[in-house]
């Protein structure tokens, strides 16, 4: 929600165009018709109109918001990922920066605007004359408006400069009056808006956003967007206009998703040796869930999601044993938030399990039996996570003690689902993915929904950390590896693209982590995520009680009521936000209006953004 | 409640959300739309490699001819501009046009190709564009359930 004085340009804008411009076809034109041309009124009237066909649709098109991203989609992002990404865009490389309140990397020319609170795509800037973001979609009305403007700015004052040179007696008369107060409208908003003309001109003809202008991204390199003069005036003119991301779509027509599913033949085959896939399948997955471009190093995301992993299947299945008396899915019987052990064919189980099982272990599968998987899970997974554990040296007591502690609470809040759900309700991660239903199915909400399957039977498994069920300490610290973010945003994009810095920790926010609880290990990872909620799950008490607020998912779904600082959601860090607020140095003398996106130099216009439609 | 699932599955094989993988935007030729055609390493045993390149190239090729700045777009600019952009409330435009037709194709493809193999396409547009997210689910098997449950069906919260 905008703050109402929001709307204060914008009005003025409006209201100055439009009683101007009616005036001036009130009071002027009948004599204009009459002695200067007929043809004269008509031309204004028509640029008028197209004026404010532009100003509209500047004013009220999206211009290009991309929604923010799912928790599924950032859920391997957002721990230590680094800040930039690589990317490169007709041989130049581009930077693209993690957007910490949209969760994702912004694309090439898209920026966040603070005003909004929303990334827009080939981000222009936010104008506040028509309280909008100038973007793709919109920037070729905002253009267009501009250059109209200033033609009907032209048109009304040489209209009343003819009047008023017919009649130079009576000046005070009404309609002398009315055309010359309308005169000195247009002529005192003419230099702007004719300042603001040739600017944008130049930069349609070399193919830059105003951001990118003011940032002086491409100073000192070559633009890889540009595509020639002419090419790029056709685009930004003509080019279609691209979808809006934030529409909801109509409904489709629901998918059914039930197993048995089709294997590749290649799968197939390798599925005769057991030992062979396992190398097959165990070597890919190191590479990531998604395929990026070359990224700068992450510290084995696979690992430690293998590791999570595991420990989640050595809870499980240690639950399960505990209650192996019971049926094959003794957790069914119990509270409903619970995983279901995966009750898989045998051929396809060594399959399944081999992102769990490491080389080592490509003995273990022979072990399986549909009724003993669940045993042989457990020893699987809590070997690997012996395994993995030794390789990170401080977590070697700590995943046996999770796992001996889960053990040893059966019930209660010391149980393998609280370590999982805190919160103990499932309906949290509702949201996260609404194509998906939670429990059993209810067949008619399906058509609401995109492409939705019908599931007969539904246990999402949680990813393997659900950050925003994990006790807040750790989201605190979580949150504060973002908090570089604050120091470089006053500075991002103040130089040409290069080579990505990597987000660090800087060493002052490490005490203020202290400051919270028990100090976990001072690297954001998984690693420390784990060792914290092992450890720091024997002493849920005390932990809750030194939490900070707002550190869960929610600052997703709420704007932060800054509006200086947009880019950082949680609104928890405003007070981090104004120290670290530095001034743009790199430009002269900001200007008091218009923001562009996050920068606020606006040097680039001696007069701001200051269309004021006089007319 | 966990009861309640019994009666709907009784013996049947059920599918479950593995994981979720997200084919990004291919920046190299600029900001037109164009999805990487690398074979991400999750559905390596899910998909035949061939199938998955097509279903991209396909829309690769969808989007380009949607971006196209050609004939069709000079007149509808020039329309649009002439109708003070009335156009816009009545008729639907080409690349509006392309969308719909993408999403049948991606909705053809899941019901033909992806749900058989435990896999969903997600529209791009649903995403802003920015990724193609196929979600890859998995048999969590069948379930032998000797629990009586409630005559009730559950339903989803």
């Amino acid at each position: 929600m905008r703050r109402s004085s929001a709307y204060i340009p914008v009005s003025t804008a409006a209201a100055l165009l439009v009683t101007s411009s009616t005036l001036f076809f009130v009071f002027t034109c009948p004599w204009l018709a009459v002695n200067v041309s007929p043809v004269f009124p008509p031309c204004v009237g028509i640029v008028f109109l197209f004026v404010m066909a532009n100003f509209i649709m500047a004013t009220f098109m999206d211009a290009g918001v991309f929604p923010r991203a799912n928790e599924d989609e950032d859920k391997d992002e957002d721990f230590r990922a680094p800040l930039y990404k690589n990317v490169e865009v007709r041989g130049v490389q581009v930077r693209m920066k993690w957007c910490a309140s949209c969760h994702f990397y912004r694309p090439p020319r898209c920026s966040h605007c603070s005003v909004c609170d929303h990334c827009v795509e080939d981000f222009d800037h936010h104008c506040p004359w028509v309280n909008n973001c100038i973007g793709r979609r919109n920037y070729r009305f905002f253009f267009l408006f501009l250059l109209s403007l200033t033609l009907h700015m032209v048109g009304v004052f040489s209209g009343g400069l003819l009047y008023v040179l017919d009649h130079p007696e009576n000046l005070w008369e009404l309609h002398n009056a009315v055309t010359l107060v309308v005169m000195s409208v247009s002529a005192l908003f003419f230099i702007p808006v004719l300042g603001l003309s040739c600017f944008h001109l130049v930069l349609v003809a070399r193919g830059r956003t105003t951001n990118e202008q003011v940032t002086g991204k491409f100073q000192g390199g070559v633009n890889p967007f540009t595509r020639g003069c002419c090419q790029n005036v056709q685009f930004v003119l003509f080019s279609p206009i691209t979808p809006r991301y934030t529409e909801k779509l109509s409904e489709r027509l629901p998918l059914h998703i039930q197993p048995p599913f089709h294997q590749p033949e290649s799968h197939k085959l390798s599925q005769t040796l057991p030992i062979k896939s396992l190398e097959e399948v165990d070597a890919p997955d190191s590479k990531g869930l998604t395929c990026p471009p070359p990224l700068p190093p992450k510290p084995d995301p696979v690992l430690l999601k293998n590791h999570l992993a595991a420990l989640e299947e050595s809870l499980l299945q240690s639950r399960a044993l505990m209650l192996s008396g019971h049926s094959m899915n003794p957790l069914q019987t119990s509270e409903s938030p619970t995983k279901v052990l995966y009750q898989v064919p045998r051929d396809q189980m060594v399959s399944r399990i081999s992102p769990l099982v490491p080389q080592e272990h490509a003995s273990e599968p022979s072990l399986l039996q549909p009724e003993n998987h669940a045993i042989a899970l457990t020893l699987n997974s809590r070997s690997l996570s012996l395994k993995h554990s030794s390789r990170r040296g401080s977590q070697r007591a700590e995943i046996p003690h999770a796992s001996q502690s889960v053990l040893s609470g059966r019930t209660g809040s010391l149980s393998y689902d609280s370590l999982l759900h805190p919160a103990g309700v499932q309906a949290a991660f509702l949201p996260m993915d609404p194509g998906l239903s939670h429990g059993c199915v209810d067949v008619q909400r399906l058509p609401a929904r995109n492409c939705s399957p019908v599931f007969m039977h539904i246990n999402r498994e949680p990813s393997p950390v659900r950050y925003d069920s994990l006790p807040k300490p750790l989201m605190s610290s979580i949150q504060e590896r973002r908090e570089p973010d604050d120091k470089d945003k006053p500075l991002q994009d103040s130089g040409i693209y290069d080579t990505p810095s990597r987000r660090s920790l800087p060493q002052d926010l490490r005490g203020l982590s202290s400051s919270r609880g028990p100090t976990p290990p001072a690297y954001g990872s998984r690693e420390f995520l784990l060792s914290s909620a092992a450890y720091g799950y024997g002493s849920r008490s005390h932990l809750s009680s030194s939490s900070s607020s707002s550190l869960t998912r929610a600052p997703r779904t709420t704007g932060s009521p800054l509006h200086f600082n947009r880019s950082l959601s949680p609104s928890i860090y405003q007070s981090l936000d104004r120290q670290s607020q530095l001034p743009p140095s790199t430009l002269p003398a900001p200007l008091p209006t218009s923001s562009y996106g996050p920068q606020k130099a606006l040097a680039y216009t001696r007069g701001g953004e200051r269309p004021e439609p006089e007319l | 409640m966990a009861t309640e699932f019994h009666n709907l599955q009784e013996l049947r094989h059920s599918a479950s959300l593995a994981t979720k993988v997200f084919i990004q935007r291919d920046y190299s030729d600029g900001t037109i739309c164009k999805f990487q055609t690398k074979f991400p390493a999750e559905l390596d045993s899910r998909i035949e490699r061939s199938l998955f390149e097509e279903t991209v190239k396909t829309l690769n090729c969808c989007y380009a001819e949607a971006e196209k700045i050609g004939g069709q777009s000079y007149l509808e600019g020039c329309l649009a501009c002439a109708t003070a952009y009335i156009v816009f409330l009545c008729m639907e435009t080409r690349y509006e046009k392309i969308l719909k037709k993408i999403s049948m194709y991606i909705q053809e493809q899941n019901e033909k190709i992806y749900a058989p193999r435990g896999l969903l396409l997600t529209d791009p547009i649903e995403r802003g564009m920015r990724v193609i997210e196929i979600s890859i689910f998995e048999d969590s098997g069948s379930t032998s359930s000797s629990s009586t449950g409630s005559p009730s069906s559950g339903t989803a919260q």
